[in-house]
């Protein structure tokens, strides 16, 4: 394969410039008065502190690998009953939006006050895997071959076992695609759950630890290790995809019309699974506090919040807090997230009108975006400063890499002769993938759309919890600071209930233009 | 005539429905095919051939009218391991070699590959497939992918079997050998075989009766009795009065 390694070898030598780059910068602290310390600085000082360093990814490691074990396990076994029951779908419709949606940051103080130990690290790190797996799994299953389906049937298979013959194995290539999602966001969580407080260990810890102390060097040196951590749970994954993409590619395009399944059932019904659909992640809330036990008084039940928000004697006050933060972080979010999800949009479409060049930068982009978001902040405000264009830059760059996985996934799931046959007729590339891959990949835009919606809003309340000292991230952490359980409960509720009713939006859109196109959503 | 283990339609109907058009497939279509005989559909693109198929394999449900495959219900049929189906499309697993693929089959009706891997390969013989065993789907032409879909329709020696164009991607010559063994096959296990087909020679080759569809809406219009001895050779293929038969079936496809 000399085009391989053609490509490789261009990889490593834009790799290299760019250290070269970096390297002279950070010599003559040529970016922002020596924020950007060179990579020879960032090795020495990695070097010194290198007793510092075993037992702190000792304790991330632990909680990302639990947390990963643990969330692809709840990901795939319910994956599997969602895509078999659409009953069970509906009605944990709810849950999943809303444990997709949550901000981690948002829960990770509640977790630290409600679960004892490693639990919140490894909570988090769950929760950021488990909606990723999940959703893979149904995506995967849904998606597969309704002609090879039918064979199975024809022959009196049952559900199982088109499960087993078909949908699952084609499943796999998905669910591992998923997966390398999953690994740097699990090592996040877990990262996020550390700066919600509780133990002297872990990269969190250390690099909130080492943030007043203004050594730029020290900084990024714990960022490369998390992203190191990171970036390898993430080639081991693409590595393990690749090989099985390659065989489970359809040959042709599966023409099949998709069985829109509307709820048809009778009125009464319809409105009893709406209700449970909403009222399920209250009661899992509730239901959560009791079975951990915590006293009220740090331990908010949605009563308690919607009291405090509505009639306690702080209620105005309350109220007028909460206002002010979310019109300082609403605006930048949808801001984020447009310009975030359009490069990765861009460039998902470019690396399939030019691949080799994508593929030398790839390995770039690849590094910088999975580098876990709380580690690339503090580097960022060092850049940046403490500004507005710090919040927008984080939330596009958390928002861009799951975005460019899922389009770069689905543009090739694109078959074959569907692509081939444009060129036939001598179109030229970009004519083919305006009439093949770009309405193929549409139910994949939409997919990209529904997962960096509360990506952005993590992205805008960690610049604001860090750096800037604003809108939501910034009251949940001067919550913290005071005490005030009753307000910390309230701005995570608020925070999730904002992402979904985003999330709600970015649906109903997608409902109508692909259900125009006749296509089906990437559920 | 309706023999209790043929294939029997009655008054099916079948119609459509979905994002604000209304496809009438079917009207009223009634059709017996008798234990052991061969018969062929033939009619323009759309007129509803595939949906006999399908509701006939129990994977589409008729509005109205009954089917019965060997006096069952088309699922009861299939889970006896009845029937078997080759698709207008292969359909083959992409992850699944050419064995594994021919043996999807037997896997679904709970039998052992194992204990039938002399058939499999046998069935990959017969379609001239030796030497691909392990081959994968995407490595194959769509002839080839078309001839898998065959050896694993017959690889369950079905009573009654299907077939939505099978050969649609076969070459001249390779769809001729295929249907002088297809015939031998069938003659062999005596089995009730119902071909879907656009070639109007290769109907009247194969089949016992030709019925004849006409689409908007789908229906039978007429049932033509081939009368020649079997088994037939392909030096019937040049025969006039084999010819004359073509010419009659033609007419009434045109709408003559
Ligand atoms: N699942 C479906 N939903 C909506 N319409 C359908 C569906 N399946 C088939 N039809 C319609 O029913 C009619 C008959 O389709 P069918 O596939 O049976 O045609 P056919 O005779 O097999 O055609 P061909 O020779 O091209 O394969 C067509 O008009 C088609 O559009
Ligand atoms: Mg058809």
């Amino acid at each position: 394969m000399a085009a391989d390694r053609g490509s490789g070898w261009r990889g490593l030598r834009v790799a290299i410039l760019i250290l070269a780059l970096w390297e002279v910068a950070g010599r003559f602290d040529l970016v922002a008065g020596g924020a950007l310390p060179s990579v020879g600085e960032i090795l020495v000082r990695l070097w010194q502190d290198r007793a510092d360093y075993p037992l702190h990814v000792w304790a991330t490691l632990y909680a990302s690998a639990a947390g990963f074990v643990l969330g692809n396990l709840a990901g795939v076994a319910a994956g599997v009953v969602f895509a078999l029951s659409t009953t069970a779908l509906r009605i944990f419709r709810g849950v999943n939006i809303a444990i997709f949606a949550l901000p981690p940051i948002a829960i990770a103080p509640i977790l630290v006050l409600t679960l004892p130990g490693m639990a919140p690290r490894v909570a988090l790190a769950a929760l950021g895997v488990y909606f990723v797996t999940m959703t893979a799994t149904v995506v995967g299953i849904s998606q597969a071959d309704s002609r090879a389906a039918d064979l199975v049937r024809a022959y009196g298979g049952s559900r199982r076992d088109v499960l087993r013959l078909v949908e699952f194995r084609g499943a796999l290539p998905v669910i591992l695609a998923g997966l390398r999602i999953a690994a740097p966001n699990a090592v996040l969580g877990a990262i996020l759950a550390e700066f919600g407080g509780g133990g002297r260990w872990g990269l969190g810890t250390y690099l909130l630890g080492s943030l007043g102390r203004g050594e730029p060097d020290r900084l990024w040196g714990i960022g490369v290790i998390a992203t190191l951590i990171a970036g390898l749970s993430y080639a081991a994954f693409a590595l393990l995809s690749r090989r099985f993409l390659g065989s489970a590619r359809a040959v042709t395009l599966n023409t099949a019309v998709p069985a829109a399944q509307p709820d048809r059932g009778p009125l009464a019904r319809r409105i009893v699974m709406s209700l449970a659909t909403v009222a399920l992640p209250f009661f899992l809330w509730w239901v959560f506090i009791k079975a951990t036990g915590v006293p009220d008084l740090i331990a908010k039940t949605p009563a308690a919040v919607v009291d405090y928000l509505f009639f306690s004697p702080a209620a105005g006050a309350a109220q007028e807090r909460l206002w002010a933060a979310m019109a300082q972080t609403l605006p930048i979010t949808f801001l984020g997230m447009v310009a975030g999800l359009s490069f990765a949009f861009i460039l998902a479409i470019l690396s399939r009108l030019a691949p080799r060049a994508i593929e030398a930068f790839m390995p770039v982009a690849l590094v910088t975006q999975t580098m876990p978001l709380v580690a690339l902040t503090p580097l960022l405000v060092l850049i940046l400063g403490r500004g507005t264009s710090l919040t927008l830059w984080v939330t596009i760059s958390v928002t861009f890499f799951p975005a460019f996985v899922t389009l770069a996934q689905g543009i090739a799931l694109v078959p074959r002769s569907a692509e081939e046959l444009p060129r036939v007729y001598g179109a030229s590339r970009w004519t083919e993938m305006r009439m093949v891959t770009i309405p193929a990949s549409l139910p994949y835009l939409f997919a990209a759309t529904r997962l960096t919606v509360p990506r952005a809003l993590l992205g805008v309340m960690i610049a604001e919890w860090l750096a800037t000292g604003r809108g939501l991230g910034n009251l949940l952490n001067q919550s913290r600071g005071y005490l005030d359980y009753a307000m910390i409960w309230t701005v995570a509720a608020v925070s999730v209930g904002l992402a979904v009713l985003f999330y709600q939006a970015v649906v109903m859109v997608e409902r109508r233009v692909l259900g125009r196109l006749g296509m089906t959503t990437a559920e | 005539m309706a023999a209790p283990d043929g294939i029997v339609l009655e008054g099916v109907s079948k119609t459509f429905r979905g994002r604000g058009k209304v496809v009438e497939a079917l009207r009223d279509v009634s059709l017996a095919c008798p234990s052991g005989s061969f018969t062929a559909i033939i009619g323009p693109s759309g007129c509803g051939k595939s949906t006999v198929m399908r509701i006939a394999l129990g994977l589409e449900t008729a509005d109205s009218g009954s089917v019965r495959i060997a006096g069952e219900a088309p699922m009861e049929a299939a889970r006896a391991g009845i029937t078997g189906v080759a698709f207008q499309d292969a359909a083959l697993l992409p992850w699944r070699s050419v064995r594994r693929n021919v043996e999807v089959p037997l896997e679904v009706l709970r039998r052992r590959p194992s204990d039938h891997a002399a058939e499999v390969a046998a069935m990959i013989g017969l379609v001239g497939l030796g030497g691909f065993e392990n081959s994968l789907p995407g490595e194959l032409s769509g002839g080839m992918r078309q001839r898998v879909a065959i050896a694993r329709a017959l690889v369950t020696h079905p009573q009654v079997l299907f077939m939505d164009e099978p050969f649609g991607a076969l070459d001249q010559i390779l769809r001729r050998q295929m249907n002088v063994e297809l015939q031998r096959i069938w003659a062999e296990t005596g089995s009730t075989a119902l071909l879907v087909t656009h070639g109007i020679d290769e109907a009247v080759f194969l089949a016992d009766r030709v019925v004849v569809m006409h689409a908007a809406p789908g229906r039978v219009v007429e049932v033509i009795d081939v009368p020649f001895e079997r088994p037939r050779r392909p030096p019937l293929f040049s025969d006039p009065a084999f010819h004359r038969v073509c010419d009659h079936i033609a007419e009434v496809l045109h709408g003559g």
